[in-house]
């Protein structure tokens, strides 16, 4: 059992929980503060990561929010003795919206857009957890074309996040041409997006009940192309950064989480896999799924795990696109009834659930768990004892965001 | 091992064409039309246009060939790009960085994002250059700030 979230909910807390079979639910029976990692998801909104320390020598070195390094709004608190890191927390504040609380009270048909916008570069995992939750409220299903496109538009997100990842890695390890040619593929599969989708960032694709998306041959003969190139570039680029000593020692051992340390954060995504521990959501999903892991649990083999994941997505995305068909017109009626629940989805970096209350066809309340929440409490948790050289390997390799964790 | 120079020198990735836009712009011109330093700073977009701006740096664009190149800090740059409706918080942040900023300079406006409050009413009206109301493409961005630099205009 995995804490997710915790609702507030009439002045009672309901708690959103994985359990074994990888199957994401309210648990009336559990009780939130059993949790190692409770106080974290209580605390989501004010400051992730250990506490602050205070004395002689100590020097709270504040990295954010206006900085090349970091490149979005939040800040990271790292207290240093001499070089060694003594603890991290980190405030995302700065990147606050308050999108859950614009939901609330509105249509769900008209929400998704909003829920797209909680972070772009998982635009469509936001979006699909949302539309899932509000579909299963109401009893609309899906017709197993829809599914299978759901599934190629998250493997298609998982593919530009992660080669993304790994070009940052790169970059940061001050290897210039592999980064170069890195950001050259994250162009590239950003441009196939927008060829097959119709926009670089999947948006507006994904509604509740359906998508709009008009599929010809041309263009996935188009995406099929565009993903060979990407695959064989990637291939000969990956193989060749891990022949690398300077890279790999620069990797290697930084911003280690045990497969215990894990668990107690509750981790999920990539970087949770990259420490033993084989879970992912999509095997309740696709027949026959291999999860991919790694032992280690440092910044190398979150790395692996990415790279092997893109060649993964790739071949999921050619077995199945070639038999979509979607010229059939399908008339629905989307009635939205009252209730609520929960649905989550694999996101790039992890699980992300949505918590959906509807009343009177209106939104009365909603909670989104976050991988970037989890994923941020481990960089603060890696991070220490480390030094400062260290930071941009572990920050990076977790492959989370500002925007994500706040909302 | 491979040997990194050489996988990078065997090919080139840049595209050549031309980049145009119709959005209103007020050139800076001047001596940045050969050089522009640029520091972009988030003020609470939905990432999209952060990573907009990391595509824009890959070798396609290859903007360094225009003297555009990214800064770390605003200290060392011509043009500030406000990217996303300002953030309450923010405020008190992009004031600072503004006042970094070294005589003379151009702040951008991207606005991808309507749903959200927008506090950026205090930004002295003389120095922004031009004001995008859409997530735009790399392509778009970077025709708007050949325009800023005003090259070809000599």
């Amino acid at each position: 059992m995995k804490l997710l979230g915790v609702v507030q909910n009439n002045n009672s807390e309901l708690c959103i929980v994985q359990d074994k079979s990888m199957n994401v639910k309210i648990d009336a029976s559990c009780k939130g503060s059993d949790f190692p990692n409770y106080k974290t998801l209580i605390n989501r909104d004010s400051l992730i990561g250990g506490e602050a320390v205070e004395g002689d020598g100590v020097f709270n070195f504040r990295y954010g929010p206006v900085t090349g390094g970091v490149g979005e709004a939040g800040i990271y608190n790292i207290y240093t003795y001499g070089e060694k890191i003594l603890s991290v927390n980190i405030d995302t504040t700065y990147k606050k919206r308050n999108i859950e609380k614009l939901m609330i009270g509105k249509n769900p048909l008209e929400s998704v857009a909003l829920a797209e916008s909680i972070c772009g570069n998982f635009a469509i995992s936001h979006s699909i957890a949302f539309s899932k939750a509000v579909e299963s409220i109401s009893n609309i299903k899906i017709d197993d074309e829809t599914r299978i496109l759901r599934g190629i538009l998250l493997e298609l997100e998982r593919i530009y996040n992660h080669i993304y990842v790994i070009a940052q890695l790169a970059n940061g390890a001050a290897q210039k041409v592999l980064s170069s040619h890195l950001y050259y593929l994250f162009e590239e599969s950003l441009r196939a997006n927008e060829s097959f989708t119709g926009d670089r960032f999947l948006t507006n694709i994904n509604q509740i009940g359906k998508l709009d998306i008009s599929l010809s041959y041309e263009k996935k003969k188009d995406l099929l192309l565009r993903l060979q190139n990407i695959k064989s570039r990637f291939e000969d680029l990956y193989s060749g950064s891990l022949q690398s000593g300077n890279f790999l020692d620069r990797l290697h051992n930084t911003g280690i989480i045990t497969a215990q340390k894990a668990v107690e954060i509750g981790l999920s995504g990539p970087s949770c896999r990259a420490s033993g521990i084989a879970e992912d959501l999509r095997t309740n999903d696709y027949e026959n799924f291999e999860v991919i892991s790694k032992k280690e649990g440092d910044s190398l083999s979150r790395m692996e795990v990415r790279a092997y994941e893109i060649l993964d997505s790739i071949k999921f995305i050619e077995k199945n696109v070639e038999n979509l068909d979607t010229s059939k017109e399908k008339a629905q009626r989307l009635d939205i009834s009252d209730g609520s629940c929960v649905e989550a989805v694999e996101s790039p970096s992890g699980t992300m659930a949505y918590y959906v209350e509807i009343e009177n066809s209106k939104i009365k309340n909603i909670y989104v768990v976050t991988p970037s929440v989890t994923g941020f409490k481990a960089i603060a948790d890696s991070l220490v004892n480390q030094i400062f050289t260290d930071f941009v390997f572990t920050v990076e390799s977790f492959g989370v965001n500002f925007a994500d964790a706040a909302r | 091992m491979k040997f990194w120079p050489f996988h990078g020198l065997k090919q080139n990735l840049t595209e050549k064409k031309r980049y145009d836009t119709d959005i209103d712009i007020k050139p800076l011109g001047g001596v940045f039309s050969k050089s522009l330093h640029i520091f972009v700073i988030d003020t609470g977009n939905s990432n999209a246009l952060n990573f907009t701006f990391k595509a824009l740096q890959s070798p396609q664009y290859n903007t360094h060939r225009f003297g555009i190149f990214f800064t770390a800090v605003p200290r060392h740059a011509d043009l500030l790009i406000i990217a996303g409706p300002v953030n309450r918080k923010m405020v008190e942040p992009l004031k600072e960085t503004i006042n970094q900023m070294p005589n003379q300079f151009g702040i951008l406006i991207i606005n991808g994002c309507k749903e959200y409050d927008d506090y950026s009413d205090f930004i002295d009206k003389k120095h922004i250059v031009g004001k995008i109301d859409f997530l735009p493409t790399p392509d778009e961005i970077l025709a708007v700030l050949l325009k800023v630099a005003n090259r070809g205009a000599k």
